[in-house]
């Protein structure tokens, strides 16, 4: 059984191709990492498995089934900000719950459980644009988790913060998938990230028609027993390894 | 902020004011200004504290305010829903774009003689004049608005399960309202503009029929109290918008 599945899949935008014959297998509750130079069609692979974007040749796989327009199975963590900027944290956390049909005094009493849980107790009321940019992505964090998807596909979404407040949203990441281990497909463009966190990491040549040129394990299976940081060592050797056949194939990454 | 409502400058316009309104009477007192065509400060308001000592102003002023808020309404929830239809299907946009862009280069005021014909002398025909102004602000600031919604914004709320009801619900159309809301300034003030153009073409009550009696008999006076109430009303309606946009856009701090 695999939880994502890409078989032979090309996406063309007009004449450019941005990915060409994909092909890789994602294990049910691993979490891998998919890098490369930016141009590379990362985001493409992730709208790919969300059913944003439909192949031009291929097959998307989500759980042993053909995937045929949105990806139900999943949740999505956007590079940019996605949360709605008219709702407070609260009401934005609620929002799968309320497009499922949850009543909506039911859908905040878990969403303030989920609020909690990401440490934004206290701005439960607040506004996205009072928060700052770690608080709006835990929040964006409980907004897909809430909802408790098979699948969690990322975005790159802690680019946009400083290396201090990416690394503690990191650790989070992880305590949570420790919790409840979901499938994670994490897009990224620094390395180092991709092996601390992942089980396996895929690197991408660059763009145009893109293929995967290597995969690794990470060392994120041992960091779910001794959590974040890892063992150096193991972490500098991977990714000398890797940074040579990326240098190889796909130019600098 | 701060500038504005500082206690010096507020000093200096009410400086500003009485100075102009004591030159003005001092020349008319002096015969160096002609009370028959410039009127009186001092007149002007006997004759306002006559109008509100009778109460015969009041019929008058909530007629237009009537009018004004009928015509406001009724645009804003026409231009809201043909703003939404229109930018939800470019086809029906682009069949009828070259038409609303006709009728909207039409100046209202030519409107105005054939909605008497139409809707007769009662509020009708200045509503009718109020939602052909209000209509066309608050459509294209919806048809923006729906267009230029974020699509990350779209596509999360896509992925979080949304229907395409509940799309629009929780997306597109608080989106479209942002516009809508910043322009309620502007679109207000057009719609009193339309009811007191209205009823100075042809009505048997409101502020802009007052002003054309004392215009058709000479009373400059009275035409001068009429621009006073008008205003007036018109400072202070617009002061209760500003205090209602600011709390309909209070995330956007």
């Amino acid at each position: 059984m695999s939880a994502i599945a890409f078989e032979g899949v090309t996406r063309r935008f007009g004449a450019y191709a941005a990915i060409e014959d994909i092909q890789f297998d994602v294990r049910p509750g691993s979490f891998v990492s998919v890098v490369g130079p930016s141009g590379c069609g990362k985001s493409t692979l992730l709208n790919l498995a969300a059913g944003l974007l439909a192949p031009t040749s291929g097959v998307v796989r989500i759980l042993d089934q053909p995937l045929d327009g949105l990806n139900r199975h999943a949740a999505y963590m956007f590079q940019q900000d996605a949360l709605l900027p008219w709702k407070t944290v609260l009401g934005n956390v609620a929002l799968g719950l309320r497009f499922r049909g949850v009543a909506s005094r039911q859908a905040e009493a878990r969403a303030r459980e989920w609020v909690v849980r990401v440490g934004l107790e206290r701005f439960e009321r607040a506004y996205p644009a009072q928060l700052s940019g770690g608080m709006r992505k835990r929040a964006a964090m409980a907004q897909s988790w809430i909802v408790d998807p098979a699948i969690l596909l990322m975005d790159e979404p802690f680019s946009a913060l400083d290396v201090h407040t990416r690394h503690r949203m990191e650790a989070e990441l992880l305590s949570l998938w420790t919790a409840s281990p979901k499938t994670i497909l994490f897009v990224t463009h620094d390395l180092e990230d991709a092996i601390a966190l992942s089980d396996e990491v895929m690197v991408l040549s660059a763009g145009p028609a893109s293929r995967v040129v290597a995969t690794r394990r990470g060392s994120g299976a041992a960091a779910r027993s001794d959590r974040y940081p890892h063992q150096p060592a193991f972490r500098r050797d991977l990714s000398g390894n890797l940074v040579q056949i990326a240098a190889g194939s796909a130019g600098e990454l | 902020m701060s500038a504005r409502h500082s206690a010096g400058l507020i000093a200096a316009q009410a400086a500003l004011g009485a100075a102009i309104l004591a030159g003005w009477q001092a020349l008319a007192n002096a015969g160096k200004l002609d009370k028959f065509f410039f009127s009186r400060p001092s007149d002007i308001a006997a004759r306002i504290v006559q109008w509100v000592r009778s109460g015969s102003i009041w019929p008058h002023l909530i007629t237009t305010i009537e009018e004004a808020a009928a015509g406001f309404l009724l645009g804003a929830a026409l231009g809201v829903i043909f703003g939404f239809a229109l930018a939800r299907s470019p086809k029906l946009g682009a069949l009828l774009d070259p038409y609303i862009r006709l009728l909207n280069a039409l100046p209202r005021v030519v409107l105005a003689p054939i909605f008497l014909l139409w809707f007769g002398l009662g509020i009708w025909s200045k509503v009718a004049l109020g939602v052909t102004v209000v209509f066309f602000i608050v459509f294209f600031n919806t048809h923006q608005g729906v267009r230029d919604v974020d699509p990350v914004l779209v596509n999360n709320a896509r992925m979080l399960g949304a229907s395409e009801w509940q799309l629009a619900r929780h997306v597109l159309i608080p989106s479209a309202l942002t516009w809508v809301f910043s322009s309620l300034q502007v679109s207000i003030g057009f719609a009193m503009i339309a009811a007191v153009v209205g009823e100075y073409l042809g009505a048997a009550r409101g502020v802009g029929y007052l002003i054309a009696q004392a215009e058709g008999t000479f009373d400059t006076t009275g035409v001068f109290a009429g621009m006073t109430v008008l205003s007036a009303v018109v400072l202070l309606v617009g002061w209760g918008v500003a205090r209602l946009e600011r709390w309909l856009l209070r995330w956007k701090s």
